[in-house]
């Protein structure tokens, strides 16, 4: 068959080129392909964060009022295309509610100085305390607490949260994200960019 | 008199146009270019793929103005836009006809898609050109998307924040599509710098090469039927400039010929 041909090439230089070929591509495809998805190896594959997780402090537990949740605005470092450890820019401010669960004053806080808490005080207060981001299941946008209907509102689709921050009505597939969080012994409330129930995006 | 010096003028411009026909063949693609038959009826509509072709050129004139001031940065963006709108001479009128023209095009494009759906242009052997304008409607919605983004104001952070949400959802790929459009797992210098990429220069640099083929296959097949092949019209039109000028020199009013010797075939 080779004769019939106007140019022949045997099995071994058909192999040969492609060989080549695809060596060639693949030098020329994979590192500028790799370079742009340094982000998705990162995050996705290697599980990191542009946020440290570091805890950062928010306020404390006296400051927190029964039957609303209480606005921290907190801003977290961020390392994303450069690193600038002394002086962080770029990051962007999160709106942070914190209330207590249903609302209600936990009973050990209650004729209680401020005196520091002891371990199982520790203990039920985590428990009894909603850290939420304040961006919504839905589409991130920014929620807000309606006093006058006890409920936690989205301005652009009308997603509504109870104050624990758990999903009441409208489009989003889940409640609030909650940020982890810790109490320390002298009341206070420290925040970590990491989310017990899910990736917010964006923030 | 008057008549003579017009006919010379006519054979100095004729030959010069001949001229440069020959050697780059100019007059016949500017003719090709410009020129395409569309039925008498409703004949506006046919303005607009041409509408969108100027707001395209506007649009990548003045963006082209805009980056000798915008900084693609997180602390400067916003900074640099409202230096713009405030102390940069014309600043206002530049960044606004980039602003409200890019708001017409999508409308613009949008009517012309729906003028070549209801006009049946689509139909073979037009078809490509149809899956073309798609694609393109596609990279000027995301042009016009991300463009909002790089105020980085208010406005377009939350825009952008709802967009990408929507894409998270998209299945499989949507938790990496989130990623890679931020460039991390948080909004900041990156996303901005990839938005900036995305606008600037990878959407533009797909949306000039594919309106060329656009504009190719428009001429190929032209806009409608044989009736109004171009190719067709074009023989016409050659044949009845032979007539006429045989005519004319039938008459002997002023043949080209006779009066420098050149010809025109």
């Amino acid at each position: 068959m080779a004769e019939l041909q106007r140019d022949p090439i045997t099995r071994g230089q058909f192999l040969a080129m492609g060989i080549v070929g695809t060596l060639v591509g693949a030098v020329l495809t994979i590192p500028p392909f790799v370079f742009i998805i340094n982000p998705i190896i990162e995050t996705n594959f290697q599980g990191e964060s542009d946020i440290p997780g570091d805890w950062v402090e928010l306020g404390s537990v006296w400051e927190i009022p029964p039957g609303a949740p209480k606005e921290y605005r907190v801003e977290f470092p961020q390392h994303q295309t450069y690193h600038l450890p002394k002086e962080e820019k770029g990051s962007l401010v999160n709106a942070i509610y914190v209330s207590w669960q249903d609302g209600k004053l936990p009973s050990i806080l209650e004729d209680r100085g401020r005196g520091s808490l002891s371990t199982s005080e520790i203990e039920e207060l985590s428990q009894q305390i909603n850290v939420l981001s304040n961006h919504c299941a839905h589409l991130g946008c920014p929620v807000r607490w309606l006093e006058e209907t006890g409920l936690i509102v989205c301005p652009c689709h009308g997603g509504q949260y109870d104050i624990n921050g758990d999903y009441r009505a409208g489009p989003p597939p889940q409640g609030l994200f909650r940020f982890a969080h810790e109490i320390r012994e002298d009341g206070g409330l420290y925040a970590k960019h990491e989310f017990t129930n899910g990736t917010p995006w964006v923030v | 008199m008057i008549a003579r010096i017009k006919a010379r003028t006519l054979v100095v411009i004729q030959s010069l146009m001949d001229w440069m026909e020959e050697r780059t063949g100019i007059v016949s693609m500017t003719e090709h270019f410009l020129y395409e038959p569309v039925p008498s009826k409703g004949r506006w509509l046919y303005t607009l793929g041409s509408s969108t072709l100027f707001l395209i050129v506007l649009q990548f004139l003045t963006g082209i103005l805009l980056l000798f001031y915008y900084v693609p940065s997180t602390d400067e963006a916003w900074d640099s836009i409202y230096y713009i709108m405030t102390e940069a001479y014309f600043g206002q009128l530049i960044r606004g006809i980039h602003f409200w023209s890019a708001n017409i095009l999508v409308v613009v494009i949008g009517l012309h898609m729906m003028r070549t759906f209801f006009s049946g242009a689509y139909k073979a052997p037009r078809e490509m050109n149809w899956v073309v304008g798609v694609v393109l409607i596609l990279l000027v919605t995301v042009l016009a998307f991300s463009g909002y983004a790089l105020r980085w104001d208010q406005e377009g952070f939350w825009a952008w924040e709802v967009g990408l949400k929507i894409g998270s959802y998209t299945p499989f790929i949507g938790e990496y599509a989130a990623t890679f459009l931020l460039g991390g797992d948080t909004a900041g210098p990156a996303t901005l710098s990839r938005v900036f990429v995305i606008h600037v220069w990878l959407l533009p640099a797909l949306l000039a090469p594919l309106i060329g083929v656009h504009l190719y296959l428009l001429r190929r097949h032209g806009e409608f039927g044989s009736e109004f092949e171009y190719s067709k019209r074009l023989a016409e039109l050659r044949e009845r400039q032979q007539i006429e000028e045989y005519a004319l020199y039938e008459e002997g009013e002023g043949s080209l010929e006779e009066d420098d010797g050149t010809s025109r075939g």
